[in-house]
C-alpha cells in the first residue's frame, strides 16, 4: 500500500510538471542558474536580476528572432555540483533552453559544463566562476565567462610592479582560495620575469597581531609588501601594524584591499605609499546605460557580479539572434557578436543590434563590465587599473596590462 | 514536450539516485543495522572521490595525479582508502556512545574536507581535479548517460545484494543483537567491539564508492562537492524515510527525497516569479518538513524493518 502511494506521488508529481510545461515554439528559453541557495545566497537575487533586465531589454525592443520571446528559466545550482548538474539536466532537457548563464560558482560550472551542456551542445557563460581550471575545459568552443579568471589579476599586478621598477617583494595572503589563488599567480608571474621574493607567506583570518609574520616577511630585506587579502578584514590589521612597526615603505593589494573604510581608519596622510590594483567597469557609456536601468529596476549598482550577470545574458541572447536560432551555430555566433571588428553595440541596445544582424552586418558587444573580447578557450581579459590613496577614496594612477 | 527530453532527464535522476542509495546503504550497514551514529559521510565520500580521480585524471601540474590507471583500480582504490580512513576512526571512536560518535565523525568529516582545500599538491586545493576519465564519456549525450546508468545501476545492485546476503546471514542477526542489547550480546561472548568496527568500515567502503562514481561522472571534483548539507544530511534523511534497518527501504527513500527535491523545482518554476524564487528557498523546508512529519507519523520509514522470524509482508 505505502509503495503503491508513494509511486502515485511521484507519477502525479511527475505529470503534473509534464502538463504544466507551456510549449510556445517560436519562444526562446535561457536557463539562469544562480547560486540562490548554499553558501554565496546572498550574491544572487542581484545577479539574477541583472540577468532578467537584459531578458526584459530585449522583449521590450523588439523580442527575439521573429517576433519570438526570451524567457529565461531560473534554476537554483546551490553553488554545489549536485544541484547544478541536476538544474542543468533540466533547463537543458524540460524547458529546452538554447544557453545557460551561470552557475555562480566554478566547481558547479565544471561539473554541469562536462556532465550535461557540453555532450547537450547548449552554449554556457557564467558570470561568476572565476577558476582557472575552467579555461582547460574540453568545451567544443561552448563554454564562455565574462569575467577574467583569477590568474589574470595577480599576473597583471606582477608585471605592474616590474614595469614600474619594483624587482624585490614580499608577499602576504590571506589562506583561502582567493588569497592563495592571487599569491600563486602572482609569485609565478614576478619570478618569471626576473623580480625576487623576499618572503611568500599566508596568514589566518582574524588574529590579534601579525607582528612576528610581519618582522619575518621585513627580514627578507624587501622594501615592499604585497597583500592579498580584504581591506575590511585582516588586510587592515597588516597594514596597520607593518606602518606602526616601520616593516616595509611600499605596500600593495589586490582589489579586495580597495576599500574606503581602510582609508578612514588609518588616514589617506599615512597612506603615500599604498597601492592597489582593481577591475575597472572602465567608466564606459554602456556601463552608464547599465546602471540607470539597472537602479531603476529598483537594485544596488554596486552589487558584485551584476555587470557580468547582465553581459553573460545579453550576449546569449545576441548569439542566438544571429545563430537564428540554430543551436549549432550559437559558439560561432557569440564569437562574432562579442569580438571586433564591427559595429559597437552597448549595453540596453538590443533594438540597434537586432536591426544590424537582421541587415547582415557584424556588430561587436561592448559590455557593462566590460569589452568581451574571447580568447581562444573563452575567457576574457580584464580591465585592471592601478589606484593610490587620494583624499577620503583612490584615484587610478595607470592602466594595467 | 518532447519525451526525449524527459527521458534523458529521468536517466539523469536514475544516475544520481543510484549513487545516493549507494551512501544511503553505506549508512544503514552503520545505523541501521548496527546503530552507528555516523554524522561524517561527506568525509568518506571525500576520500573515495578523490582517491579515485587522483589516480584515474590526466597528468596535471601542481598537484598529485596524472596515474591514468584504469576505473576499475580507480573505483576498487576508492573503497580501500574510504575503508583504510574508516578503520583508525573506528578504532577510536567506536568506544563511545552514540551521539559522541556523531560528533567524532562531524569533525573527522569537517578535518577531510579541510585538508582536501588546503593541501593543493595532493587534491589540487579549491581548483579541484578535472580531466578525470568518464566511462563511455565519447558517446553522445544519451547513450552515454544511458550506459551510465547501467555501470550505476549495476554496482547498486551488486551492493544491495551483497549487503542483503550478509545481513541475512548469522552476522546480520549479531548486528541487530549487539545494536538493541549491547550488554546481552557481550554476554553471550560477541565480541562488540571488533563486530562495530567491521559494519564501520564495509559501510564507509560502500560511501567511498559512491564518491568515485559521483566524480567519474562529473569529471571533475571541488570542495564544493563535500558541503554537508548535500552529502551528510540529505542521506541521513533519506534514510530515515525510507526505513533504517531495511536495505530496499534505503534506496526508496534515495529515490523519494531526490525526486522531491528534483521535480519539485519544476513546479515551482511554474508559479508568478517573485513566488517561484522564494519557492527555491522552501524546497528545503519541504525536504525538512517531511522528515518532521515521518518521525512524527511513521517513525519507523515507509518500509520498515523486517523483524526475522516474521513474514516480509503483514
Amino acid at each position: 500500500m505505502n509503495k503503491k502511494a508513494i509511486a502515485g506521488l511521484v507519477g502525479a508529481m511527475l505529470g503534473a510538471a509534464v502538463v504544466a510545461a507551456p510549449a510556445h515554439a517560436q519562444d526562446v528559453k535561457i536557463g539562469l542558474m544562480a547560486a540562490i541557495s548554499g553558501p554565496i545566497a546572498a550574491l544572487a537575487p542581484p545577479m539574477a536580476a541583472a540577468s532578467k533586465l537584459a531578458v526584459a531589454h530585449v522583449n521590450e525592443q523588439g523580442g527575439i528572432l521573429k517576433g519570438g520571446k526570451l524567457e529565461a528559466v531560473l534554476g537554483d545550482s546551490a553553488c554545489n555540483p549536485q544541484n547544478a548538474t541536476d538544474v542543468a539536466t533540466k533547463a537543458v532537457n524540460i524547458d529546452r533552453v538554447l544557453a545557460v548563464v551561470g552557475p555562480a560558482c566554478s566547481g558547479a560550472v565544471l561539473a554541469s559544463a562536462n556532465s550535461v551542456t557540453i555532450p547537450a551542445g547548449v552554449l554556457m557563460i557564467t558570470p561568476s566562476g572565476t577558476s582557472p581550471e575552467i579555461t582547460k575545459l574540453k568545451d567544443k568552443d561552448l563554454v564562455y565567462r565574462t569575467l577574467p579568471s583569477d590568474d589574470y589579476q595577480g599576473r597583471a599586478l606582477a608585471r605592474t610592479l616590474k614595469a614600474r621598477g619594483i624587482s624585490k617583494v614580499a608577499v602576504a595572503y590571506l589562506n583561502n582560495d582567493y588569497g592563495k589563488g592571487l599569491a600563486e599567480s602572482f609569485k609565478a608571474e614576478f619570478e618569471a620575469n626576473g623580480g625576487t621574493l623576499a618572503g611568500y607567506s599566508g596568514h589566518e583570518e582574524g588574529k590579534a597581531s601579525y607582528r612576528s609574520e610581519l618582522a619575518t616577511l621585513a627580514r627578507g630585506g624587501a622594501d615592499t609588501l604585497v597583500i592579498f587579502d580584504y581591506g575590511d578584514g585582516t588586510g587592515l590589521s597588516i597594514l596597520r601594524q607593518s606602518l606602526e612597526n616601520n616593516f616595509f615603505k611600499t605596500f600593495v593589494g589586490a582589489d579586495g584591499m580597495k576599500s574606503e573604510g581602510l582609508v578612514k581608519a588609518i588616514g589617506a596622510a599615512n597612506l603615500g605609499g599604498f597601492f592597489v590594483s582593481a577591475p575597472v567597469g572602465e567608466a564606459s557609456a554602456s556601463l552608464d546605460n547599465f546602471n540607470k536601468a539597472y537602479k531603476a529596476a529598483g537594485e544596488n549598482i554596486d552589487a558584485v557580479f551584476a555587470t557580468t550577470s547582465y553581459d553573460a545574458a545579453f550576449l546569449a541572447a545576441l548569439a542566438i539572434e544571429k545563430a537564428g536560432g540554430d543551436k549549432a551555430k550559437l559558439a560561432e555566433s557569440l564569437r562574432a557578436v562579442a569580438s571586433a571588428p564591427g559595429e559597437p553595440i552597448l549595453a540596453g541596445e538590443w533594438a540597434k543590434a537586432k536591426q544590424l544582424i537582421a541587415e547582415g552586418k557584424d556588430i561587436d558587444y561592448k559590455g557593462a563590465g566590460g569589452d568581451h573580447e574571447f580568447d581562444a578557450a573563452g575567457d576574457v581579459p580584464g580591465n585592471y587599473a592601478f589606484f593610490k590613496v587620494s583624499g577620503t577614496g583612490y584615484e587610478s594612477i595607470a592602466d594595467m596590462k | 514536450m518532447d519525451l526525449l527530453g524527459l527521458a534523458n532527464y529521468a536517466v539523469f535522476m536514475a544516475i544520481l539516485i543510484g549513487i545516493y542509495a549507494l551512501l544511503a546503504l553505506g549508512l544503514n550497514i552503520q545505523w541501521g543495522f548496527t546503530g552507528l551514529f555516523n554524522a561524517g559521510i561527506a568525509g568518506f565520500f571525500a576520500v573515495g572521490a578523490y582517491t579515485s580521480a587522483i589516480l584515474t585524471s590526466l597528468p596535471a601540474s601542481g598537484r598529485l595525479g596524472g596515474y591514468e590507471l584504469p576505473l576499475v583500480v580507480g573505483w576498487l582504490a576508492s573503497m580501500v582508502a574510504a575503508a583504510a580512513i574508516a578503520w583508525p576512526i573506528g578504532k577510536i571512536c567506536l568506544r563511545f556512545r552514540s551521539d559522541y560518535l556523531a560528533i567524532a565523525t562531524i569533525g573527522i568529516a569537517e578535518i577531510i574536507r579541510l585538508v582536501i582545500r588546503t593541501e593543493g599538491w595532493l587534491t589540487g586545493g579549491v581548483r579541484g581535479v578535472t580531466g578525470i576519465p568518464r566511462p563511455f564519456g565519447d558517446l553522445d549525450y544519451m547513450p552515454s548517460q544511458i550506459a551510465y546508468l547501467a555501470i550505476v545501476a549495476t554496482l547498486v545492485l551488486v551492493a544491495y545484494l551483497l549487503v542483503e546476503r550478509q545481513v541475512k546471514a548469522p552476522w546480520g542477526r549479531m548486528m541487530r543483537a549487539i545494536r538493541d542489547n549491547e550488554l546481552a550480546a557481550a554476554a553471550m561472548g560477541k565480541q562488540v567491539e571488533a563486530r562495530r568496527l567491521q559494519a564501520f568500515v564495509f559501510g564507509s567502503a560502500l560511501m567511498g564508492l559512491a564518491g568515485a562514481l559521483f566524480v567519474h561522472f562529473n569529471r571533475s571534483v571541488t570542495p564544493e562537492a563535500i558541503d554537508p548539507m548535500i552529502a551528510t544530511f540529505l542521506i541521513w534523511i533519506m534514510l530515515i524515510l525510507g526505513g533504517s534497518g531495511n536495505n530496499r527501504g534505503a534506496i526508496l527513500g534515495a529515490a523519494v527525497i531526490w525526486i522531491i527535491w528534483s521535480v519539485s523545482e519544476l513546479l515551482t518554476d511554474r508559479l508568478p516569479t517573485e513566488i517561484a524564487v522564494q519557492a527555491k528557498y522552501a524546497r528545503v523546508f519541504i525536504i525538512g518538513l517531511t522528515l518532521q512529519l515521518v518521525l512524527r507519523f511513521r517513525p519507523e520509514g515507509i518500509l520498515p524493518e523486517r523483524q526475522a522470524g516474521s513474514p516480509p509482508h503483514r
